[in-house]
Formats: structure tokens, C-alpha cells, sequence
């Protein structure tokens, strides 16, 4: 009777043990699918660096954008740009890559574009800091205002706070601009 | 259509044999096809069955870096199976080289130049249910007669493009 049980069971169930859909679960440390936030990058080049297969590169509109791209058919997932990156600004989800057919082309390209913004000070423009760095930098309110600084106005701003240690008259020649 | 085409076509999707072809890779895409094959994932619920024949196959998984030894292997292997097949090319390898691209007889460039890919599955090694839903794709395109190799045939027959890269002359 039991026998007859399993192969009622047997015959009523589908003939698969396992849809393509429920595959065994992905380890949460997997290295897959590649994302990256132009809100935290700041284009300092450390992934295109560190890339053994040259799968990222950057290219710039000078005065207007720079350009993450990322080549998927030439990357090895080896982790080493989300290791290195130092704003975390690149990140390997757990998620596994599709696949592609080749009507879109040879493979899977990412583009990421950080646009650059004006100098508040000498209106240059810069690739600006994430958030979270300059709220780790200017917490309080003393020197908002070097928010929107460029990198050589910062490096200005922060001269000029130690040349007022040394003198404190405030004898500052403003508008020491810096050289460009 | 008619009702046999349409036979014919849906058992293509339904039964789709797949045969390995090794460019020269590391073998780490060839052993991901192991599990592929085991109870675990369960390729053949889809059909799917390996063959070591390239004439048996519908779909040729080629895992790998094109090197210059390889390039007339796939070309003669490619050739050798029957219409319609398709061409499904796992890992990062054979779309660009990766790590291997600028090494002395690699063939830095696209196994699209050498044979029409249909599908691309990403990955180093790409995992054993990326090469199932790339193999499941690939035979829906040859359901739908949508692979490269259909779709030239269906155009005009035999011109397909010349093959350019790693040409010794």
C-alpha cells in the first residue's frame, strides 16, 4: 500500500526535482555582479590601478564630468577594487551577473559619470568629496564654508587656519590665491 | 509555420545537447559545468544533455582564452555542428582575454570575431546556474530561429563574415 502511495505521489508530482528558478542559495560573500556610486567616488583612479585584467578605466570631459566604465567581459571578480577603493564607492553583490545575448553587444559595459562641480571659492571645478567624508570633516559649523571647496582651495583653507595659529592678529593677506 | 516546423522547433528548446569545446582556459568554467551535470543543479530536467561529439550538439560551450593553437580548433569544431546551433561563450576569457589579453599567442580580441556568439555568460568562473540559464537562453533562440548562425542563413546563404582576428598571413 505505501508502495502504491509513492508511486501515486510520484506520478502526480512534476518530473523535476528542482525548478531552474530555486537553484541552491549564492554565499553571501559571493563576488558578482559589480555596482558602483558616483555619489561616493572621487575618481581617484585606485580600482583602475588595482585591476589585474584593466576591466575599469576612466575617461574625463574636462571641466564637466569624469567617467567610470567598467568592462564586465574582461573582469576576473577578483574583489581587489572594492578592497582598495577608499570612499567604498565600489561594491561585488552577492547576486550573479545574467547572461547576455550578443544583440547588445560583446558583453555587459557599466558607465558611471561623476560630475564635477564649481569651486565655491576660485570656481574651478572638482570632482566634490562624498557626504559622509565631509560630514567627517566639517562637522561643526566653524568652516562650512570649506564645503565646496576644490582640492587646492582645501589645501589654501587649511594653511591659512595655521598661519592665524601662528599669528593671531589675523595678519592673513587675504586673497592669496594659489597658482593654476 | 507549419505544425512539424513548429514540432521541430519546440523540441529543439526542449532537448538542446550541448558539446564542450576548451580554448585554452583554465579549466575553472569546465569544472563549473561539472555540478551542472550532478543532481545538484540538474541540467538534464532542462534536457540538457553533453555530448563529446560536436556532432551531436545543437549548443557549443566555449570556456576559455582564445589562443593562436585554438583559433582553426574552433573554426573546424564550429563547422563540424549541424544547423542550427548556437554558441554559448562562458566567462570573461573568451569576450576579452582577461587576465591573459597581451600574453604572446593570445588572441586579445572577441570570440565574436572568430565564431557568432549568441550567448555571453559572465563570470570567472561564471556559476553552474549562470552556464544553465545561458544554455536555456541559447535554446530559446534556437526555438525561436533567432541564433547568429540561423538568422545568417535565413538572410542570404553562406556569407558569413570573414573572421579577422588572429588571421596568419
Amino acid at each position: 500500500m505505501a508502495m502504491l502511495k509513492t508511486i501515486l505521489g510520484n506520478l502526480l508530482r512534476p518530473s523535476r526535482t528542482r525548478a531552474p528558478a530555486d537553484m541552491p542559495v549564492v554565499p553571501p560573500t559571493y563576488r558578482g555582479a559589480l555596482t558602483h556610486d558616483a555619489g561616493r567616488c572621487t575618481a581617484c583612479g585606485t580600482c583602475a590601478f588595482v585591476c589585474a585584467p584593466k576591466a575599469i578605466h576612466f575617461t574625463q570631459e574636462p571641466g564637466i564630468s569624469v567617467s567610470w566604465h567598467f568592462f564586465i567581459g574582461q573582469c576576473s571578480f577578483c574583489g581587489l577594487c572594492e578592497q582598495n577603493c577608499p570612499t567604498r564607492a565600489i561594491h561585488l553583490r552577492a547576486d550573479i551577473p545574467g547572461s547576455m545575448n550578443s544583440a547588445g553587444g560583446d558583453g555587459l559595459r557599466l558607465e558611471s559619470v561623476i560630475h564635477l562641480q564649481p569651486c565655491t571659492r576660485c570656481g574651478a571645478a572638482h570632482v566634490p568629496l562624498p557626504a559622509a567624508t565631509m560630514d567627517a570633516l566639517w562637522a561643526a559649523g566653524a568652516d562650512e564654508a570649506e564645503r565646496g571647496y576644490c582640492p587646492d582651495c582645501r589645501r589654501w583653507a587649511a594653511s591659512a587656519r595655521l598661519r592665524t595659529a601662528f599669528t593671531p592678529d589675523g595678519a592673513v593677506a587675504e586673497g592669496g590665491r594659489h597658482d593654476r | 509555420m507549419n505544425l512539424i516546423e513548429r514540432v521541430v522547433a519546440i523540441s529543439r528548446r526542449r532537448s538542446p545537447w550541448i558539446c564542450r569545446l576548451n580554448a585554452g582556459s583554465c579549466n575553472g568554467c569546465d569544472i563549473e559545468i561539472t555540478p551542472l551535470l550532478s543532481p545538484r543543479y540538474d541540467a538534464e530536467q532542462l534536457g540538457i544533455e553533453l555530448h563529446g561529439t560536436p556532432k551531436h550538439a545543437d549548443i557549443v560551450l566555449i570556456s576559455g582564452t582564445l589562443t593562436l593553437r585554438s583559433r582553426q580548433a574552433i573554426l573546424d569544431i564550429y563547422d563540424q555542428v549541424p544547423n542550427p546551433k548556437a554558441v554559448v561563450a562562458l566567462g570573461s576569457c573568451p569576450s576579452s582575454g582577461n587576465v591573459f589579453a597581451g600574453s604572446p599567442l593570445v588572441l586579445s580580441c572577441s570570440l565574436d570575431s572568430v565564431v557568432p556568439v549568441d550567448v555571453w555568460v559572465p563570470g570567472c568562473p561564471p556559476r553552474p546556474q549562470a552556464i544553465l540559464d545561458g544554455i536555456a537562453r541559447a535554446a530559446k533562440l534556437l526555438e525561436d530561429g533567432a541564433t547568429k548562425s540561423q538568422l545568417a542563413k535565413s538572410r542570404l546563404a553562406g556569407s558569413q563574415p570573414e573572421s579577422r582576428c588572429g588571421r596568419l598571413s
